[in-house]
């Protein structure tokens, strides 16, 4: 703890050294800048939600990130703390206080060369991406080396070597890639479009355990895609194709003895816009597509080890009835028993966006706007032989319905002083496929969100929620109300009530007061209450928490 | 607890002290049409110019760009100043960017950040954020937005166009 608090003296001497030089003008010393994130968290007893049953109902994660540059070189580390232990959930290989990631880059215009860790994507990421959510506990950054290379506007080349970050470690899998983007627009002289392509390759390397040797997969697992991207005047598309090699089939960090199967993955996007109007589809299939840069991470709850990113391509809601029942892609093969055989999902979604003009009898005297989105997810129908370890899959079938939704968000401003926002949402969700619970929810979910201006520096907002099923928990209703004292300060209260639940005592309020202060690039929040126990899910990946009650309090700041 | 206390403090201290990040770093990022552009060529024009982090998922940051929208045209006849719109969605929701913006009638310059690295490095952990610069230099930034703060950021607009 004391080397920690050296170090963060020594280098808040040094940001401020460095500043001093800046204004003393003339020697340029370089610029020092980085990001200092901290989430504390004080959990209680709650009578309501029981006790608290884990070690340390104090807890913090905290994140110094430091960049430098001078010229064409760049270096920095992150810091990272979590002290005395993560927050609830948090991987339990996230229990020290260090130097978490570091880097040093040399940049030119057409050559960057990289060492330590980095983050980085290929393509839509389906192949492979290295990526950070705090709020999630993902940090999935390549530890190795990097170079990429421009030789014009048109062309860029990235190579890799490395192992992927794992806590304060990195995971065994050796990782190699490569990517190339091509331009296409001038070679087919295209002059109010574009066109480009893509090819990557990533292939990891891990050692094969004794027991599972001699079954018909390598050390090493190779993965190729391909896409191509049309953009134009009112319509645009986009096709990638995606092969991995034969691998071992590793359930709930598993291996299935002598089960090796080979994965891909299909994916078409293209839409429609012109003033006013946007239409845009989507439609994905997967089949054994998750790679993981350990074979035995397979199905981890932390996320760790993840090389690609799979998405659930459905609508990310930002209200906390919509979010309960969130959909997760299901790239993996999994054979648990007869009844419950997944080799991957096949699906799709539409989206319509659409503006009513000022003037016309929808529009009003300032225009509505709506958006509504349809999404359908299933899984791959097939066969699996229990006897030979052989699954046989359909290209095109429909097995088991997993999700569906449809959403219908208005948004009305009425005049100077008010405006609103009203949301429906109607969803299919099977909880036996997509979360391993018995049974499906249908739901249908209502939101009514307005704001009343009250004068050019303050505001009131409002939102109710409701949830009407009958499955799983039964109905939930909520309920939130924000004052704005100034564009810099806020404060609110919400409550989320599961009164449909049939056991009483689970008919619990999930309440929260809080408040935030933002000035410039520092914000501070603090919040207190209780926590619903589930999915917390961002950019369609998302984790577990339980259920918990207290203090929160957050600080971010940029310098 | 104590040592994680004295190093948020000892930190803060220091960084109140410091002075703001001052230049937007040169990092790659992609036009609509899925062509890449670097920073430079945007930070090395002169004027006034937002940069606003947003993201179709984002509600807050949709107010925000909705409530700009209806006074765009004024800031523009007014000041000149050009709102570039940096989208941070992924390739979950970056599909979404292009109906999203014509469905709405918005007439920002949209880039797109799809792996955050840009994000990152100006160490912008949420979103709305907004970053006004002039001539390439940072002179005004604020995280969030509630109703007003368009108001707010007009005026640090109009104190550099002076």
């Amino acid at each position: 703890m004391k080397k920690l608090l050296c170090l963060s003296l020594v280098l808040a001497c040094s940001v401020a050294f460095a500043q001093n030089q800046d204004e003393e003008d003339k020697k340029d010393w370089g610029t020092l800048t980085g990001g200092f994130e901290s989430i504390f968290q004080w959990y209680n007893d709650d009578t309501g939600l029981g006790k608290f049953a884990e070690d340390e109902h104090v807890r913090s994660n905290n994140y110094l990130k430091l960049d430098y540059n001078y010229g064409n070189w760049f270096a920095g580390i992150q810091v990272e703390s979590y002290a005395p232990m993560p927050l609830l959930n948090y991987s339990p290989k996230l229990d020290d206080t260090g130097i978490a990631q570091y880097y040093a880059m040399y940049k030119t215009k057409k050559l960057e060369v990289t060492a330590g860790y980095f983050y980085e994507q290929f393509g839509s990421g389906l192949i492979l991406r290295g990526w950070e959510n705090r709020p999630l506990g993902i940090n999935n950054s390549f530890r190795g080396g990097r170079i990429k290379y421009e030789p014009s506007n048109s062309l860029s080349f990235t190579a890799l070597y490395a192992r992927q970050r794992d806590g304060f470690e990195v995971s065994e899998g050796e990782i190699f890639g490569f990517n190339s983007e091509i331009d296409l627009t001038n070679v087919f002289k295209l002059e109010a479009s574009s066109l480009s392509a893509g090819f990557s390759y990533v292939g990891r390397k891990e050692d094969i355990p004794e027991q599972v040797q001699n079954t018909g997969f390598d050390e090493m697992t190779n993965a190729f895609s391909a896409r191509l991207d049309y953009s134009g005047n009112s319509f645009y598309s986009g096709i990638e194709y995606i092969i991995k090699s034969k691998d071992a089939v590793v359930n709930t960090q598993r291996y299935i003895e002598n089960f090796v199967e080979p994965g891909n993955g299909f994916l078409i996007n293209f839409g429609y816009f012109q003033k006013g109007l946007g239409v845009d589809v989507t439609l994905r299939r997967l089949e054994n597509m998750s790679f993981f840069s350990e074979r035995e991470a397979s199905g981890n709850v932390f996320n760790e080890n993840i090389m690609n990113y799979l998405p659930g391509l459905t609508k990310q809601h930002d209200y906390l009835l919509t979010n309960i029942y969130v959909y997760q892609a299901q790239p993996t093969i999994s054979v648990p028993d007869p009844s419950l055989l997944k080799y991957g999902e096949i699906g799709g979604q539409v989206d319509v966006f659409y503006n009513f003009k000022k003037g016309t009898p929808l529009g009003g005297r300032y225009g509505t706007k709506i958006a509504l989105n349809a999404a359908y997810w299933a899984g791959l129908r097939g066969d699996f032989n229990f006897t030979d370890r052989k699954a046989d899959i359909d290209y095109f079938g429909f097995g088991e319905k997993y999700f569906s939704e449809f959403s219908l968000e208005v948004r009305k401003k009425w005049n100077r002083k008010w405006q609103s926002i009203f949301y429906y949402v109607n969803q299919y969700y099977n909880e036996r496929y997509i979360v391993d619970k018995l049974g499906v929810v249908n739901s249908n979910i209502g939101v009514v969100e307005s704001t009343y201006r009250i004068n050019s520096r303050q505001s009131v907002r409002a939102e109710l929620q409701h949830l009407w099923t009958q499955d799983d928990n039964g109905s939930w209703a909520g309920a939130t109300l924000e004052f704005n004292v100034t564009p810099r300060l806020s404060f609110y209260v919400n409550d989320i009530y599961n009164y449909g639940n049939d056991v009483e005592d689970e008919q619990i309020h999930f309440y929260n007061a809080g408040g935030s202060y933002a000035r410039g690039a520092t914000r501070f929040a603090i919040n207190y209450g209780r926590q619903r126990g589930g999915l917390i899910c961002v950019g369609g990946v998302c984790r577990f928490v339980p259920q918990s009650t207290g203090l929160t309090v957050n600080i971010t700041t940029a310098f | 607890m104590k040592p994680i206390m004295s190093f948020v403090a000892v930190f803060l201290l220091f960084t109140i002290q410091a002075a703001a990040q001052k230049e937007i770093p040169n990092i790659e990022v992609k036009n609509l049409d899925g062509t890449s552009l670097d920073m430079n060529q945007i930070t090395q024009e002169k004027g006034v110019k937002i940069l606003s982090f947003w993201a179709t998922w984002c509600v807050p940051c949709i107010n925000e760009l909705d409530a700009i929208n209806e006074v765009y045209e004024d800031w523009q006849d007014e000041t000149n100043v050009e709102l570039i719109a940096i989208a941070t969605d992924d390739a979950r929701t970056k599909k979404r960017i292009k109906p999203l913006i014509n469905g709405k009638g918005w007439e920002y310059k949209i880039l797109l950040d799809e792996n955050q690295d840009l994000q990152r490095a100006l160490n912008i952990t949420t979103i709305p954020h907004v970053i006004v610069i002039k001539d390439g230099k940072i002179v005004f930034r604020h995280t969030g937005y509630f109703p007003g703060a368009e108001d707010q950021l007009y005026d640090a607009v109009k104190k550099n166009t002076k």
